[in-house]
């Protein structure tokens, strides 16, 4: 099914919807909640607990789908230095894809050290092509400047092109601490799809990344919090700063995800800046009582 | 015999790319990458001279050597990758129907150069990597030749894309050639211009007669020829010649005596183009008891003016204004020896300049900034490039050990230089706004880059609290990353200095 198919679709059972008398089961047990939460199991088996309860990644992926997975790779780090996503999470994912009848996946980053080490040292590059997908290395001359029509300071900018060619985006970040941005999630991750000289992000960061993600849109977040860097993020390289959390959450909504994830740092959304920016630009809801959340603790 | 030496010079010249292509990231190549340079006996007299130090790997140098006690200057016709291009480029570009030159009124140039080469190693003064053709050849791949090759296929690639339907398949060949004979991420050199022109005036030569370089320039083959003289596998002429003179119009390094039977032992490289065309048979290649051979024009006058040339060039170079304190810019690889010993032993190959063109792409030629001894020899130039955290591969690929090899732990100790703040350019002291680039992609697990929360007046005068970064000088080991990094235009607002750097003491 092609995105457009897909969107014919749902709104057409959302119409549908708005005329049965009874819309009690949109919030009764048995829907499908806001985001999930699994907590205590494997890499593999909390991804594929919390996409299951996500109403597994059919809803996310159809037969013959491109499917692009923002996992970060951007450090030569080892996995253990939680500077970079499991390579676990992101082969379960790429699994799920493939199951769900994805044509293709892809899994690439631009880089900040040396592509080829962060690729192998981080594991990624090797547990990803293992499951399935195509992992290729960036190549300048796909970034192609387009127009940020929602953007306030970032008008227009350097976007890979298998980004923009892409059916479906599923972002996996890793939860981490970072110097500026408080934390560094889902939404800041999507800076690995950016060309350019990417540093100047950096100043007003917190409307500039809301400016990217009015441009590029996750049909699902994986927050891969199995191990957390906890501080001298988002790079990391002490053991000390990393803590084992054995959490992954998953959600649709970009905002509420990230709110949810500062919340494993102890961090309160309300405070956060580009969450607010974000919140009153429309693309999410970050008060997490507004939202249906569900927890799930796996026996190992 | 004329095929296989053909085969055999095809061979190496091949063996030459594909080490140039083993030597990036992984670097797990068995054979060490650095093998031409490794075998090149005047490259060892030079640093074992210049840096008062004995190889560790001066054995292949020493089997060449003796082999060409035997068969004769055999490298130079059989392996030299230079001496290969040079009669690729002779047989392709010169017009066939030239007659041959003799030259034997310039063959004792190359005696001088050997001379001056020799006199500056005992001086210690590291002359041989400008003039040696390996090294030479070496430099020219990884500034030159394969630029420009990765130019125009990138080129090339870039003018199909354009055409929409081949769009598709050039980027996916595009990706498949990546990492084997594309590199990840294209990298421009300094000094390619100055090295190119070097390369071409060497190859323009052979309009004047063939292997122009080979005869009369290069030191390495007079080295070689010396060690040829007493060979005792070489050219025999029989007595059916019926004195036709095809083969000494024909030979390459004018190496045959107006009497077609004789041979000038230091000079013939055995490439057996004299047995190829000879109509009667006459001349074979084997193993005599004669020790005849002509006599060659170099004499003591001259070698002592070499020698004087040669010292009083060591001479300016040393009362040149060159105060290492005065050299703070001057950035050295992790595990680069003090900087005398480092001046003698590095031979300016540019293997480090290569695995690094493949990592972080800081390494670089220097100009004059450490002084006219140091041209060409590597410098970090973090505004290009940084030095990657996690390889070590510059110090393995070294050839002379100018750049000790040290296990990676180690390695991300040495303190290279130091970083410092520009605080009229970078952001938070400037302009009073939050940046944190340095600091991210610091990659000491303790970060050598802080932050101090202060009060402040942002650019337009409104009071704000902002995080100042600053070094922690004791933990700063100088990669340079923060400077690559600095979203700074124009000059950046960090830069890096030698400051406190640690270098190699044996």
């Amino acid at each position: 099914m092609k995105r457009r198919d897909f969107l014919k679709t749902s709104v057409y059972a959302a119409t549908a919807m708005t005329f049965l008398p009874d819309k009690s089961f949109l919030h009764g047990q048995s829907t499908i909640p806001d985001l999930v939460v699994v907590k205590d199991g494997t890499p593999e088996s909390m991804v594929r607990k919390a996409v299951e309860e996500l109403g597994g990644m059919s809803r996310f992926v159809s037969r013959g789908d491109v499917v692009v997975l923002k996992a970060n790779i951007s450090w030569d780090r080892a996995p253990a230095q939680a500077a970079t996503t499991n390579p676990d999470v992101v082969a379960e994912v790429v699994r799920l894809c493939i199951d769900a009848g994805a044509k293709k996946v892809k899994v690439f980053d631009r880089t900040l050290n040396e592509p080829r080490r962060c690729y192998k040292r981080s594991g990624i590059e090797k547990a990803a092509k293992e499951a399935g997908a195509e992992v290729q290395h960036i190549l300048e001359r796909k970034f192609k400047k387009v127009k940020f029509p929602n953007g306030e300071l970032i008008k227009s900018w350097e976007l890979y092109r298998d980004v923009l060619e892409a059916d479906r985006i599923i972002n996996i970040p890793i939860a981490k601490h970072h110097s500026i941005g408080g934390i560094s999630l889902g939404m800041k991750n999507f800076m690995g799809f950016l060309g350019g000289n990417r540093g100047k992000f950096h100043r007003d960061f917190d409307v500039k990344i809301v400016d990217l993600n009015t441009k590029v849109k996750a049909d699902l977040t994986i927050l891969d919090a199995y191990r957390m860097l906890l501080r001298n993020g988002p790079s990391g390289g002490n053991l000390a700063d990393v803590e084992l959390k054995k959490i992954v959450v998953a959600g649709i909504d970009p905002v509420a995800m990230d709110s949810y994830g500062a919340t494993l740092f102890g961090l309160q959304a309300g405070r956060i800046q580009f969450m607010q920016n974000a919140y009153q630009r429309g693309l999410g809801q970050f008060d997490l009582t507004k939202l249906s959340i569900k927890t799930f603790t796996l026996v190992s | 015999m004329q095929l296989a030496r053909r085969i055999s010079q095809i061979v190496f010249l091949l063996f030459f790319f594909v080490l140039f292509f083993l030597a990036t990231y992984p670097l797990t190549s068995k054979i060490p990458v650095d093998f031409f340079l490794r075998m090149d006996p005047l490259l060892g007299l030079s640093s074992t001279l210049a840096g008062r130090a004995l190889f560790i790997k001066i054995i292949p140098p020493l089997v060449l050597l003796l082999l060409s006690l035997v068969v004769g200057r055999f490298f130079c016709g059989w392996i030299c990758p230079m001496g290969t291009t040079i009669d690729g480029f002779d047989n392709t570009v010169r017009t066939k129907k030239k007659k041959e030159k003799t030259s034997n009124h310039l063959k004792w140039i190359k005696f001088s150069i050997l001379v001056v080469v020799v006199v500056a190693a005992l001086m210690s003064v590291q002359l041989a990597g400008f003039v040696d053709p390996i090294p030479l050849f070496t430099r020219t791949v990884v500034t030159v030749l394969y630029p420009l090759f990765v130019w125009a296929i990138d080129g090339f690639m870039g003018f199909m894309m354009s055409i929409s339907f081949l769009e598709e398949p050039i980027f996916r060949l595009n990706e498949s050639l990546r990492g084997i004979i594309l590199p990840i991420n294209i990298s421009y050199f300094r000094q390619s211009v100055f090295i190119a022109i070097i390369f071409i005036v060497i190859l323009g030569l052979g309009y004047y007669h063939r292997r122009f370089w080979c005869r009369n320039l290069c030191p390495l083959g007079a080295l070689l020829g010396i060690f040829s003289k007493f060979r005792w596998y070489r050219r025999r002429v029989s007595d059916a010649c019926t004195d036709c003179g095809v083969c000494r119009k024909i030979c390459r390094m004018d190496a045959i005596a107006p009497d077609f039977r004789n041979t000038d032992q230091v000079e013939c490289i055995s490439c057996m183009d004299c047995i190829a065309v000879c109509p009667v048979n006459a001349v074979s290649f084997g193993f005599t008891k004669s020790r005849e051979s002509v006599k060659v024009d170099y004499n003591r006058r001259r070698l002592l003016t070499a020698g004087t040339t040669g010292l009083f060039t060591i001479g300016l170079l040393k009362i040149g204004f060159s105060k290492p304190s005065l050299k703070g810019k001057v950035v050295r690889p992790p595990g680069a020896f003090e900087e005398p010993v480092f001046l003698d032993r590095c031979i300016r190959c540019g293997e480090c300049i290569r695995v690094c063109s493949t990592s972080g792409v800081g390494l670089q030629y220097a100009t004059l900034e450490s002084g006219w001894e140091g041209i060409w020899t590597p410098i970090l130039l973090p505004k290009v490039g940084y030095c990657e955290y996690n390889c070590n591969m510059c110090g393995q690929v070294c050839p002379t050990g100018a750049i000790k090899s040290i296990p990676l732990e180690e390695r991300q100790k040495i303190k290279m230089g130091t970083a410092h703040f520009d605080k009229t350019r970078c952001i938070p002291w400037y302009y009073g706004e939050n940046c944190m680039v340095c600091e991210e992609h610091c990659p000491l697990p303790d970060k050598a880059i802080k932050f101090r929360e202060e009060e402040t007046v942002t650019i337009d005068g409104k009071e704000t609290t902002v995080l100042l970064p600053y070094v922690d000088e004791s933990l700063c080991i100088g990669c340079g990353i923060c400077v690559n990094r600095c979203p700074v235009e124009g000059e950046r607002g960090i830069f890096l200095t030698n400051a406190d750097e640690e270098r190699w003491i044996d």
